[in-house]
């Protein structure tokens, strides 16, 4: 079912507005996931609306070469004729900025200073420099150096796991198989879920809506902003038990900055609260991970390890742990050490040099187009590999998962893309897209209403 | 020297990017740091060999000087001598 099209959206007030571009395709993946593993809530959720809530509930207008909403992403004309894409959304970053334009003296506080120094530089200098600091950048012609999606290592498989503990009944537990489009553990028996329904038993016959049976999967949603929860809202439609974890020194932002997002993302997710300063709250949710099915993540790996979180370490000790690493332009090698966010990892997947080559005037995608497209994305590498069983460590690339939605939208239908780039790109100051609010399904759970419930080593004596 | 400079530590792997700076040396492992690196290592200092951290800022006391760790070593950095402590930094996710 196609959520968009090239023309026009309405609402109810008279607004309109274009297509969002590659909605098409998040619908696409979302009906493909719900055939795929028989899960009809994913089925009913539209592309347009995941990718386009957060803008057209906030009533964003399409603004060019300032990115829509809050405008802390901006593409700046280089030297050489480039585009260079710059997020600055923290006070910490704006020090930043006389080393990234090599000048002392440099006033950002004065207007067109930005657009004046980029001026200044080739566009590489500037994405090289800027990385180098921790800035968020990217150019408008660069290739995303990651692939979209990769298995960076694989641990046991569910089914290969310690069977000491499940005593002389169930020396080689079964994997779960999809039979008929139902979650099923091969041979499974009553006894071996009564020992461990939630490693070794059935994965839930039925996905759809609440009413689940046997084992649930626990997803442990360590993520922020929008991508890595929009994931962890993916996986709690279908079916899954999530929980989400924020830190007591530096809460999920999203939750201050856009509540109504907030909302929609995290509604029926538990929720704990760690602080990453303790030991003892440090290992709870250690034991926590150690029970889950799946791990969403979306930090550099320097601060995972200042966490005191070793991911690969734990995917090869948890049979079965699917990991997932949120990163802006991949998980290994130097591009790990990038940050990026949705609006410039769209940038760096070569979504505004498209709309350029459509409509001659650059600007951004959508609203933080690498996010939806990314949480989409991870929900399903997730979900596929979970049914394999193997515990491994995937890494999402934004830019790249960016890139490969423009590459497989194009092959599915050039025309129908190229004519929503170019309706995008023509309608500056326009309104966002109209797509009817979603109404919440569940409650949304209080910061730390139940930590107590799943980091239990915690309860004071 | 101008902000936006790498270093490059004589005595060890680390390089920096200048963020903030004065007229004074910079030093990592007891060596000035330069953008070039030189032929032959220097000898680390025992008195500068705490290691540096990637992506931590280091300052001066009087806010004149702040380096990024771009690469990490074994030596530490100062200016002129005095050494160069960490600055509180806040931790970002990698994805918006």
């Amino acid at each position: 079912m196609d959520q968009t099209r090239a023309h026009p959206s309405h609402s109810p007030s008279g607004q309109c507005g274009p297509a969002l571009p590659l909605a098409r395709w998040a619908g696409r993946q979302l009906q493909a996931m719900a055939h795929d593993h028989g899960l009809p809530a994913l089925a009913a959720l539209s592309g347009a609306a995941l990718m386009g809530e957060r803008g057209s509930n906030n009533g964003y207008t399409i603004n060019g070469r300032i990115s829509a909403g809050l405008g802390g992403s901006r593409l700046l004309k280089t030297r050489d004729g480039g585009w260079f894409a710059l997020t600055l959304i923290r006070d910490v970053d704006r020090e930043l900025l006389p080393a990234l334009f090599c000048d002392a003296g440099f006033d950002g506080s004065v207007e067109g200073a930005i657009g004046a120094a980029a001026a200044r530089f080739d566009c590489a200098e500037l994405v090289e420099r800027g990385r180098a600091l921790g800035l968020p950048v990217a150019s408008a012609d660069e290739v995303p150096v990651t692939p979209a999606v990769e298995v960076l290592m694989q641990g046991q498989n569910r089914g290969r796991g310690p069977t000491a503990s499940y005593g002389n009944f169930a020396a080689s537990p079964a994997r779960p198989e999809l039979v008929e489009g139902r979650w099923r553990s091969a041979g499974a028996d009553t006894l071996r879920r009564a020992q461990d329904e939630r490693r070794w038993g059935k994965f839930p016959a039925q996905f759809s809506g609440h009413r689940l049976s046997g084992h649930r999967p626990l997803v442990i949603d360590l993520s922020a902003i929008w991508a890595g929860p929009l994931a962890g809202h993916l996986f709690w439609q279908a079916g899954m038990e999530v929980v989400k974890v924020e830190s007591r020194s530096r809460p999920d932002l999203i939750r201050r900055d856009d509540p109504a997002t907030f909302d929609l993302i995290n509604q029926g997710k538990a929720n704990v609260l760690v602080d990453f300063a303790s030991e003892r709250e440090k290992a709870a949710l250690i034991a926590l991970i150690r029970r889950a099915d799946v791990v969403i993540e979306s930090s550099r790996p320097r601060a995972l390890k200042h966490l005191g979180i070793d991911a690969e370490a734990l995917v090869r000790e948890v049979p079965g742990l699917v990991w997932l690493s949120v990163t802006g332009h991949g998980a290994r090698g130097e591009a790990a050490n990038w940050v990026g966010i949705g609006n410039d990892c769209g940038v760096a997947g070569g979504l505004s040099r498209a709309m350029a080559e459509l409509t001659g005037e650059i600007g951004f995608v959508g609203d933080a187009v690498a996010d939806p497209l990314t949480g989409i994305t991870a929900a399903r590498e997730g979900l596929a590999a979970l049914r394999s069983g193997m515990a491994q460590r995937i890494g999402l690339s934004m830019s790249a998962i960016a890139a490969m939605a423009l590459a497989e939208e194009r092959a599915h239908d050039r025309a129908a893309i190229d004519a929503e780039l170019r309706a995008w790109g023509s309608s500056i100051g326009a309104p966002f897209p109209h797509v009817p609010r979603r109404a919440l399904q569940a409650e949304v759970r209080a910061i730390g209403a139940d930590t107590a419930r799943y980091l239990p080593e915690l309860a004071p004596c | 020297m101008k902000p936006g400079t790498r270093l490059k530590s004589a005595a060890c792997d680390t390089e920096v990017m200048v963020i903030r700076c004065a007229d004074g040396q910079i030093e990592c492992g007891g060596s000035p740091m330069g953008e070039a690196k030189p032929a032959d290592a220097a000898p680390l200092s025992a008195d500068f060999s705490a290691g540096t951290l990637m992506g931590k800022r280091y300052v001066d006391a009087d806010g004149k000087y702040e380096l990024l760790c771009v690469k990490p070593g074994k030596g530490s950095l100062s200016v002129d001598g005095v050494a160069l402590v960490v600055k509180d930094a806040k931790p970002l996710p990698a994805s918006d």
